[in-house]
């Protein structure tokens, strides 16, 4: 409940962000909504020694449609995401995942990028991330890039930033006919997911997968692209033996994490009936 | 130590404190309104529910640095002329038991129907998702935040 | 007895659900928890143990005590020079233990040192700076495990780790066993859970050098023990310890173990010049704030092949960690509901407390009935499933008839009144039986479960203290009583102080309603502070809140008290009026002529009279209006192992949970809950539903979400509330009630319990719903919680849960 000493500051520029980034390195942490962080902190969990506030920098909470993008600014909240009318219509898989991201408090503060860079293994915006196939931007002190989800998520609270850079945006595509899904297997609504399955789909007019990306969270030590249940459901009719044995794919090349809401066993079933699910729902 | 100057309840207040300072404790030790309460340390319970720039916020999960410039009400600057409906609907409906959640309750009550002055029980229930009642087991609760609903849209009383 | 007219003069306020007059203050955020309490204090925090078992080979505390804003360090070591070890109950084997930990640590978090600053941070900081040598022990976590003839000994000196070990048998158990066509057996686990009050253990420690005395405050539960408790382990008088209660945020028995801490804060405060405040942390709430035990129950039921029971044993053994005070209580507050609500000739009960290494346990909500009434009922319907009768069949072919009332368990327990037959009838009315039965048997074609789970609770209240001792010898208490101080003020209103505080029940409102029916007046014309202060509260070493003693003693007190100021009222307003006292009646706030009303004195004037113009009172007659009543139960017995009662009443009622069991992912929702609730006569129907609901909704987090889980070295794996699950008001449904009152005849109002209420059928509900709805798989439920995982490995596997 009470955390370590740190130095504390709120730059007003990403500018001013970025220097003290670079002085301080992996002694500092990166303050959005605070949500995870800050618990993480009064349980002193997560010690760090310099906490860089990026509440007061103008302009990192955007929402607007770029060409056949959409770019969402690092600190959009939850309650933002899951209430924009852009989004309903454009991108409906962020405001369906938002809403049932923690609790109404929770999506208040909580912002998409803070999601996203800490990472956490159960988090379910890294699955929608994914399954958008989300490009996100990370301004260093010298220079910009783009780092695709399914590039970015390293492992359990590490991703690709290196320690000088921030999270500025998110981009995702608009929805181009595709159907998405999130479905989560968890004990009370605003619990982490034990399995979280973000799915967008599109079926031809033969009723075969045209599109299919589904993003995993919940089930390993980072989220990740279930790339075997995308392979095996491309360009395929989706029978009931289709999606059987595609979901049963969706722990492929990932070390199944077991905790006290899950075993191993339990969690791997969970993922493959969520994911059964999440296509069924999609179609 | 950081300097901080918000307004809580509509009246200003500027302190100087230490970064580790949650905004709840500001809140309880600085401010001294204690009807804002602690029941967890994970951000769980909802005890310590205020609102924060118009929206429902845990304060124990916000330092107090980050309330600089902020707005915020909280229980005590609910009853402006008298007592707010959802006070009085909690009182009419059995809604409080040991009183240890109620400031938190009807904080997220408040920023619901704000948001929606028509809820239905599902979306009751859903609002109340981040704050935990150990005594009623919330249905008088949620009687309550319906009726508070009713009287305050009957009165033509606007967001 | 008095009869109720006698006591309620008027009808106006007992039996309505009047506004809580305590709503006012928490509904504005004006309430005062200990934490709120406005004084400048320095703030402790207690550094807790790592390990569940380790010896301590060292301590320095040097750099904690050199930490700027450190006020002061206390070492176990310390803490055990200047105290005595904590007083055990119902154990029988030698267990020493300090409250702090010594030469060695027995659980995860037990306390190894405190540390006074000049606020929480910077003790929590100190904390880190405490360097402490340990030398792990393999540690005993689960039961099987503490009862192996090599296992490490939490306790040396007791030379094993069941600290107690007893046996009873009332009836002929032998001879029903051979009487019966069926005899089935089972076993039960149930696990580790609290109520976790929202608002955690609070403790402000002054010591008052002057008179080497001690103010505390605390959200004690049972000050009257507590006092005691205090006071002699720390080697002082009991009148050197002012103890006083403010708000209390949810009690449910969890607060009824933090009197050591209020021993540590005490030393703390000896060795600071300013109060000294502990606010528990969620996480030592979770670690060491005290858990219901959990245990495995083996349960032999013996019927006719008609489903009449006929006997039933249990063979309990519980897991009761390390903390001495506590440790096998429950076992005979189980053993005291064995039967339930049914006929049931002989009884046997083989209770074991075992020590291990988890955390402390304390008389959570229920204090082993829920336990006790979850393995009976499961077995009801084990053996309705058995025999092909219909789960509500078996029970009416069982209770407890009306006529039978008063009803005496073959061990003493007597059930004074309730109709068991009526209450199920009318909850398979409230829920629709029949038409629930079609629609599960239709949904299971389409693949979709559905369950109904019956479940009978006698809710028994007002512990007859002492009762543990049956085992050890000599009680140091016995029986129940509380007290109360009635008095009328200068302009005619009703003051009342309980020996006892609330926590959440609605005393002050409750109290209210009675005295305004006592005296004909309105309840705005009562006030109670429902605080307590050892220097001016009634108490006994009763007092307290706790196994639903309010609506017996408390209110017996209160009654008492009030019927004493009434009758010097009227003997002021005979002499006043120049009547006699039967010529009198009340009316509106005056004592008037039963003939004529004109001719009337006004409760300011009677009080005019006693209070200021005493030279006028009637010969013999003391000034004042202040009246001390102390009420004892009477239907309290003698601890005797042949026949006693260990609970003085019994409130009855009938849960009926249905649920829809989604089968491949194990997930369980509610489609309905029915309750029949019958606690007697009821004072404010608004508060009593609001326990009945609340109470229910602790069994469901207990049958579905809660669980202490630990690992195979004993630390305690859910120490959030992230990962220890309350119900959320998504995760439960909404509850029907309908009522029943059956009046106690043995108290004055003919009240019953409330508080426990739904915590105690509640898992045999939910269970038996469960099992229900799993049929066509062919699982069994034998232990809680029943989560996702236990229900899909359960219908792919093993068939059990």
């Amino acid at each position: 409940m009470f955390s370590n000493r740190f130095e504390y500051f709120a730059p007003k520029s990403l500018e001013e962000a970025l220097a003290l980034l670079s002085t301080h390195r992996d002694d500092a942490k990166l303050l959005a909504g605070g949500q995870s962080l800050l618990s993480l902190m009064k349980l002193r969990l997560a010690n760090p020694k310099v906490l860089i506030d990026l509440g007061r920098i103008a302009d990192l909470d955007y929402l607007r449609v770029d060409g056949d993008k959409i770019a969402i600014g690092a600190r959009v909240t939850y309650a933002q995401i899951k209430e924009s009318e852009l989004l309903r219509n454009k991108c409906p898989l962020l405001p369906k995942t938002a809403a049932v991201v923690g609790d109404a408090q929770v999506r208040n503060r909580g912002t998409i990028g803070g999601s996203l860079a800490h990472a956490d293994p159960h988090g379910d915006m890294p699955a929608a991330a994914l399954a958008l196939e989300a490009e996100l931007k990370a301004v260093g002190p010298k220079s910009a890039r783009w780092i695709k989800a399914e590039d970015f998520f390293v492992t359990m609270f590490s991703t690709a930033l290196a320690p000088d850079e921030i999270l500025t945006e998110i981009r995702v595509p608009t929805s181009d006919n595709t159907q998405s899904v999130y479905l989560k297997a968890a004990r009370r609504p605003s619990d982490f997911a034990m399995a979280g399955v973000a799915l967008r789909l599109r079926l031809d007019p033969e009723q075969s997968c045209e599109q299919i990306t589904v993003g995993i969270t919940g089930v390993a030590d980072r989220p990740y692209r279930a790339f075997s249940v995308e392979k095996a459901l491309r360009g395929q009719k989706l029978s009931e033996k289709i999606i059987e044995e595609a979901a049963a794919r969706v722990t492929d090349g990932v070390d199944v994490a077991e905790d006290i809401h899950a075993s191993k066993k339990f969690r791997s079933h969970l993922a493959r009936l969520y994911t059964g699910r999440a296509i069924r729902a999609a179609m | 130590m950081h300097k901080i100057k918000l307004r809580i309840n509509g009246n200003e207040i500027e302190h100087e404190v230490d970064a580790r300072l949650l905004l709840v404790h500001y809140i309880r030790e600085k401010a001294r309104l204690t009807g804002t309460h602690v029941g967890c340390d994970t951000g769980n319970c909802g005890a310590c529910t205020v609102i924060f720039n118009g929206k429902a916020v845990k304060s124990c999960m916000t330092l107090a640095a980050q309330a600089d410039g902020a707005q915020i009400i909280t229980i005590e600057g609910l009853a402006k002329n008298g007592l707010h409906p959802i006070q009085k609907a909690f009182m009419e409906k059995f809604a409080i038991q040991c009183g240890y959640c109620t400031p938190g309750m009807i904080m997220s009550a408040y920023g619901l129907l704000t948001a929606n002055p028509s809820p239905d029980e599902a979306e009751i229930r859903e609002a109340l998702e981040g704050n935990l009642c150990m005594c009623t087991g919330y249905q008088q609760i949620i009687e309550a935040i319906a009726h508070a609903a009713d009287v305050m849209r009957g009165a033509g009383k606007k967001k | 007895m008095m009869k109720l007219d006698e006591i309620l003069v008027t009808r106006n306020w007992v039996g309505k659900p009047v506004q809580r007059q305590e709503d006012l203050r928490f509904v504005k955020g004006e309430g005062s928890y200990v934490d709120d309490l406005d004084m400048d204090c320095h703030q402790a925090a207690i550094l807790r143990s790592p390990h569940a078992h380790a010896r301590i080979k060292k301590i320095d505390v040097s750099k904690a005590l050199a930490l700027k804003g450190v006020i002061a360090v206390l070492t176990g070591q310390e803490a055990a020079g200047q105290t005595k070890p904590i007083s055990a109950r119902a154990i029988t084997r030698p267990a020493t233990q300090y409250v702090m930990a010594v030469d060695k640590v027995r659980y995860v978090g037990e306390p190894v040192a405190a540390v006074a600053a000049e606020d929480r941070y910077i003790a929590e900081d100190a904390l880190e700076l405490i360097e402490i040598d340990y030398e792990a022990l393999p540690p005993v976590v689960k039961i099987e495990d503490a009862l192996k003839p090599d296992a490490p000994l939490v306790f040396e000196e007791a030379g094993s780790n069941v600290l107690m070990h007893d046996l009873m048998e009332h009836g002929n158990f032998a001879e029903a066993c051979q009487e019966a066509d069926l005899i089935l057996k089972e076993t039960f686990n149930v696990h580790r859970y609290s109520s976790t009050p929202l608002e955690p253990w609070a403790i402000i420690a002054d010591y008052q050098k002057g008179s080497d005395a001690f103010l505390v405050w605390a959200n004690d539960q049972q000050h009257g023990r507590s006092i005691t408790n205090v006071c002699n382990t720390l080697g002082i008088p009991t009148h050197k310890l002012r103890l006083m209660v403010p708000d209390s945020g949810g009690g449910f028995g969890i607060k009824l173990a933090l009197w050591p801490y209020i021993v540590i804060l005490s030393l703390l405060a000896k060795k600071a010049n300013k109060p000294v405040k502990w606010i528990q942390t969620r996480r030592e709430h979770l670690m060491a704030g005290s858990h219901a035990p959990d245990a495995n129950v083996e349960i032999e039921l013996a019927l006719k092949k008609d489903g009449r029971l006929l006997a039933v044993g249990i063979k309990d053994i519980q897991n009761d960690g390390s903390f001495v005070h506590t440790a096998g209580i429950y076992g005979l507050i189980k053993f005291a509901t064995m039967v339930g609500c049914y006929n049931i000739k002989a009884t046997k009960a083989e209770l074991l407390s075992v020590v291990t290494n988890k955390g402390p346990t304390v008389q959570n909500r229920g204090v082993g009935k829920p336990t006790m009434i979850f393995v009976l009922e499961r077995m009801v319907d084990l053996a309705a499933k058995k025999l092909g009768l219909d789960p509500s069949e078996i029970r009416f072919r069982n209770f407890v008839k009306p006529e039978q009332m008063p009803y005496t368990t073959p061990s003493g327990e007597i059930y004074e009144s309730g109709d068991y037959p009526a209450c199920l009838r009318k909850a398979l009315e409230l829920v629709g039986y029949e038409e629930l039965k079609r629609r599960r048997d239709a949904e299971r074609k389409n693949g979709k479960y559905l369950g109904i789970g019956i479940s009978a609770g006698v809710e028994p209240g007002t512990s007859n203290l002492g009762y543990y001792y049956t085992a050890r010898g000599t009680p140091e208490y016995t029986g129940n009583a509380e007290g109360a101080i009635v008095s009328m003020d200068y302009d005619g209103n009703v003051n009342v102080l309980l020996g006892s505080a609330d926590t959440g029940q609605g005393h002050a409102t409750t109290t209210a309603q009675v005295i305004a029916d006592m005296l004909a007046i309105t309840p705005d014309n009562v006030s109670m502070n429902s605080h307590v202060d050892s220097l001016i509260s009634p108490f006994l070493g009763h007092s307290g809140v706790y196994s639903n003693k309010f609506n017996d003693v408390d209110l017996g007190a209160v009654v008492m008290a009030t019927k004493k100021i009434r009758d010097k009222m009227f003997r002021l307003a005979a002499h006043m009026l120049e009547l006699d006292v039967n010529q009198l009646k009340l009316k509106d706030g005056k004592i008037c002529s039963a003939k004529d009303e004109a001719k009337a004195v006004s409760f300011k004037e009677i009080a005019s009279l006693a209070y200021k113009k005493i030279v006028f009172l009637p010969e013999g007659e003391e000034p004042g209006l202040k009246e001390i009543a102390y009420y004892r139960n009477p239907i309290a017995k003698l601890p005797n192992r042949k026949d006693f009662n260990i609970q003085l009443t019994h409130a009855n009622s009938v849960h009926i949970a249905v649920v829809e069991v989604d089968v491949q992912s194990g997930m369980i929702e509610f489609l309905k809950y029915g309750i029949v609730h019958d606690c007697g006569r009821q004072i404010n129907p608004g508060i009593v539903e609001g326990m009945a609901i609340g109470s229910t909704v602790h069994g469901v987090g207990a049958s579905l979400l809660e669980d202490f889980v630990y690992n195979e070295d004993g630390q305690l794996l859910a120490t959030t509330f992230m990962d220890y699950m309350k119900p959320l008001a998504m995760s439960v449904p909404k509850f029907e009630l309908a009522h029943m009152e059956s009046p106690c005849p043995y108290t004055l109002l003919g009240t019953k319990a409330v508080g426990e209420g739904g915590s105690l059928p509640s898992l045999a509900a939910i269970a038996n719903a469960v099992e229900d709805a799993l049929a066509p798989f062919g699982v069994k439920v034998t232990s809680l919680p029943i989560t996702p995982e236990k229900v899909v490995r359960a219908v792919t596997e093993s068939k059990i849960i």
